[in-house]
């Protein structure tokens, strides 16, 4: 190895440009100092290029001004890039338990709510409840129940949902390489996982306990599961923690190192922002606007304008109608977060509310509205995988 | 006659006229050896080993140096 | 500082040089002198046994400039790691510009052997600098299997026609981890400065300076030209401005904020 390769790893990016905290201050002086000269010329540069003065200039308020201009071109590069369509997915929650305690979670293990997980026939019914709507894209989510939801629950589940699913990806915790290779095998392409904030002391005070309260761990998730051959590489941060337009710049850089290091695979950018939750005080958070997050999304398609962009029911029916024109590709639809939500036996506490309630079919009916066609089944990992006996 | 293969041409000589060393087959051809590599019958020889590494009759040695390229 | 960083090692200007071509050894020195380059190619081909000519590698000063052997000549896979341990053996470099040309006419390089050779020669420890066609997804994977740059071209060696591959070059650029240095086809120092202000990290030049009417001279403006480019690119120009088509407001739902 030489010595430039040794340089090249997330942490140490982003402790060298102070994204890891130590930087605050001098990142929030820059941004408050833009010119909206310095606009204008992020804005004349091909979309796609991505440097982060470009991104930084682009979140700052300065460019506040801009946002319909940003959205124009960030509506014709995602046209081209993707046409005019929307991934359609639905979330499966298998489990409840958890063995961390991040704060602002409703699934927080010192949270005192009957505990529910799914066996491996409730979830196919749960599925099937799903699949009957029509998705053929499905997410397995999980709080960390490894005991559980284990993985070999997990490869079992996937080669018994793979009839019916052509894409199965999983938001679960966070595994070794080889754990996330047995995934691959099974048929699961895609891992979404959440660094929640790059900012290390704020990290620290939300994420008291559990294997998840290990900042450089959780860092190196990423790399593990893209190591492992995943195909889709979903990334984000809960926005509320931080402040949001650092990041973004800190979520960039980790989009960059790994496109740059796992060229095989799409990264892709998810925008939880933080909800209401049972038992969780709201009046801590740094909580963003509407405008905030459009100039987040705006901001990011300008600089990835090949990256997956997904939007939750967590947001407004009326916000992820206008979003879709903005540079989202893949949004979730009719969805339920408390495990046993779609066979609803079960009356079991969700992760956090939802916003935008309308069924498949009612998103299915907007996107048309707005000439966009709902795609249901994208890439059908089915093909290379040996056949499943039904 | 002794035969080498100097180049892709062969050289033809009477046994006591045949260099014995790679040293001696430089200089025999007026060539400086401290710019030149030398591949025997496939075999890369280092420039320090030239002294010492004898010929045979039969074998083919590539004489080698830089030049001008892009 | 804005070096040059190839496998560790740190240079100060961005123009590699060729040796061929040269009407004799003494301009040659000369042009590599007035070009600042750091960093010569040499080819390695039989010696001359008719006819001692100069040595050209005398002409070169080996504590002033990195001598970089090229493997120009070679069809194959196998015969571009033989040439580079010839010249390694001769030299005591490891440092290979990697050129695998079967095509005698436009002596474009072959993407499959090369990046076989790129792998054998890495693994035995060689810094292997691969000439390819513009190519990024090659690119990607021959510093997988660690090449220290990639050396794409502008169009085909000796035509001088500039940057025909642009938009490869740029992916190429955008999607690197090692530096990009573009090679081949540059004929003016315009092409140059054009290829360092899309953000390639170095160039190698020959032929234009080789045949030109006064290379001294020519090898000072190539020089002038790497420079200006690349502090065109680090001062961030200003592109064609976007012109977004007119369309209904996307952004007016905000307005209640």
């Amino acid at each position: 190895m030489s010595v430039i390769e040794k340089q090249i790893d997330i942490k140490n990016i982003l402790a060298d440009r102070g994204l890891d905290g130590w930087g605050k201050d001098i990142w929030m002086k820059r941004l408050g100092e833009i010119k909206p000269s310095e606009v204008e010329w992020a804005l004349s540069r091909k979309p796609g290029y991505y440097v982060l003065d470009r991104l930084l200039i682009l979140l700052s308020p300065a460019a506040e001004n801009y946002l319909e201009q940003m959205a124009q071109i960030a509506h014709q590069v995602t046209l081209r890039r993707f046409g005019r369509t929307v991934r359609l997915y639905a979330p499966l929650y298998l489990s409840n338990y958890c063995v961390n305690g991040c704060v602002y979670c409703g699934f927080n293990k010192s949270n005192p709510f009957p505990r529910i997980r799914l066996s491996i026939e409730q979830a196919l019914a749960e599925a099937d409840i799903i699949a009957k709507e029509g998705f053929r894209d499905l997410l397995l989510v999980s709080s960390e129940d490894k005991e559980f939801i284990s993985v070999d629950y997990l490869c079992e589940l996937a080669t018994k949902l793979r009839p019916k699913f052509s894409s199965i990806s999983v938001e679960i915790y966070q595994m070794a390489t080889d754990e996330y290779a047995k995934l691959f095998a099974a048929g699961i392409e895609g891992v979404t996982l959440y660094q929640e904030t790059y900012d290390r002391d704020t990290y620290r005070k939300y994420h008291l306990s559990g294997p998840k309260a290990d900042y450089d761990y959780r860092l190196s998730a990423p790399d593990s599961y893209a190591k492992a051959g995943m195909r889709e590489i979903g990334i984000g941060a809960l926005l509320g923690l931080s402040d949001w337009r650092l990041e973004t710049l800190s979520l960039a850089e980790h989009a960059q190192y790994l496109m740059k290091h796992y060229w095989q695979s799409r990264v892709s950018f998810s925008f939880p922002r933080l909800r209401p939750a049972k038992d969780v005080d709201q009046s801590q958070f740094n909580l963003l606007s509407d405008k905030n997050l459009v100039q987040m999304i705006l901001a990011l398609r300008l600089c990835f304008a090949d990256a997956g962009m997904t939007i939750s029911t967590r947001e407004p029916a009326y916000l992820r109608d206008h979003l879709v024109t903005l540079g989202i590709t893949r949004m979730s639809a009719g969805s339920k977060t408390n495990p046993g939500g779609y066979t609803n036996h079960t009356g079991s506490v969700g992760q956090f509310e939802i916003d935008d309630k309308r069924t498949p079919a009612q998103i299915a009916a907007m996107l048309k509205s707005q000439n966009l066609e709902p795609v249901w089944k994208d890439w059908d990992a089915g093909f290379l995988l040996p056949p499943v006996s039904h | 006659m002794n035969v080498l293969k100097v180049n892709g041409k062969e050289k033809t000589f009477a046994p006591d006229k045949m260099p014995a060393t790679i040293v001696d087959l430089l200089k025999l051809l007026g060539i400086d050896s401290a710019t030149v590599v030398a591949e025997l019958d496939g075999q890369i020889i280092e420039r320090a080993n030239f002294a010492a590494t004898a010929l045979k009759d039969g074998q083919s040695i590539e004489l080698v140096r830089f030049v001008g390229g892009g | 500082m804005d070096e040059l960083i190839i496998a560790g090692r740190k240079f100060n200007s961005r123009l590699l040089i060729g040796t061929g071509k040269y009407s004799s050894s003494a301009v040659m020195a000369k042009a590599i002198e007035a070009s600042g380059a750091e960093i010569v190619t040499v080819a390695l081909r039989r010696v001359d046994i008719t006819n001692q000519n100069d040595d050209m590698l005398t002409a070169i000063d080996r504590d002033k400039y990195l001598l970089l052997p090229n493997t120009s000549g070679a069809r194959t896979a196998d015969e571009a790691i033989r040439l580079s341990r010839l010249a390694r053996a001769a030299t005591g470099i490891n440092w290979v510009k990697l050129e695998v040309t079967p095509d005698p006419y436009y002596l474009l390089p072959d993407p499959i052997e090369t990046l076989k050779a790129a792998e054998i020669l890495v693994k035995e420890g060689f810094v292997v600098l691969p000439y390819i066609n513009a190519d990024p997804i090659l690119s990607k994977k021959l510093q997988d299997v660690g090449t220290a740059t990639v050396m794409p071209l502008a169009s085909p060696i000796g035509s001088n026609q500039g940057l025909k591959t642009r938009s490869a070059i740029e992916i190429i650029i955008e999607q690197a981890n090692v530096p990009v240095v573009v090679d081949a086809g540059l004929g003016l120092p315009s092409h140059a400065a054009e290829a360092m202000e899309i953000g390639a990290d170095a160039v190698l030049v020959n032929t234009a300076i080789a045949t030109a009417a006064d290379p001294v001279k020519m090898a000072e403006s190539f020089k002038l030209a790497v420079q200006a480019g690349r502090m065109a690119f680090v001062s961030g120009a200003a592109a064609e401005s976007q012109k977004a088509s007119a369309s209904s407001p996307l952004t007016g739902f905000l307005r209640n904020e």
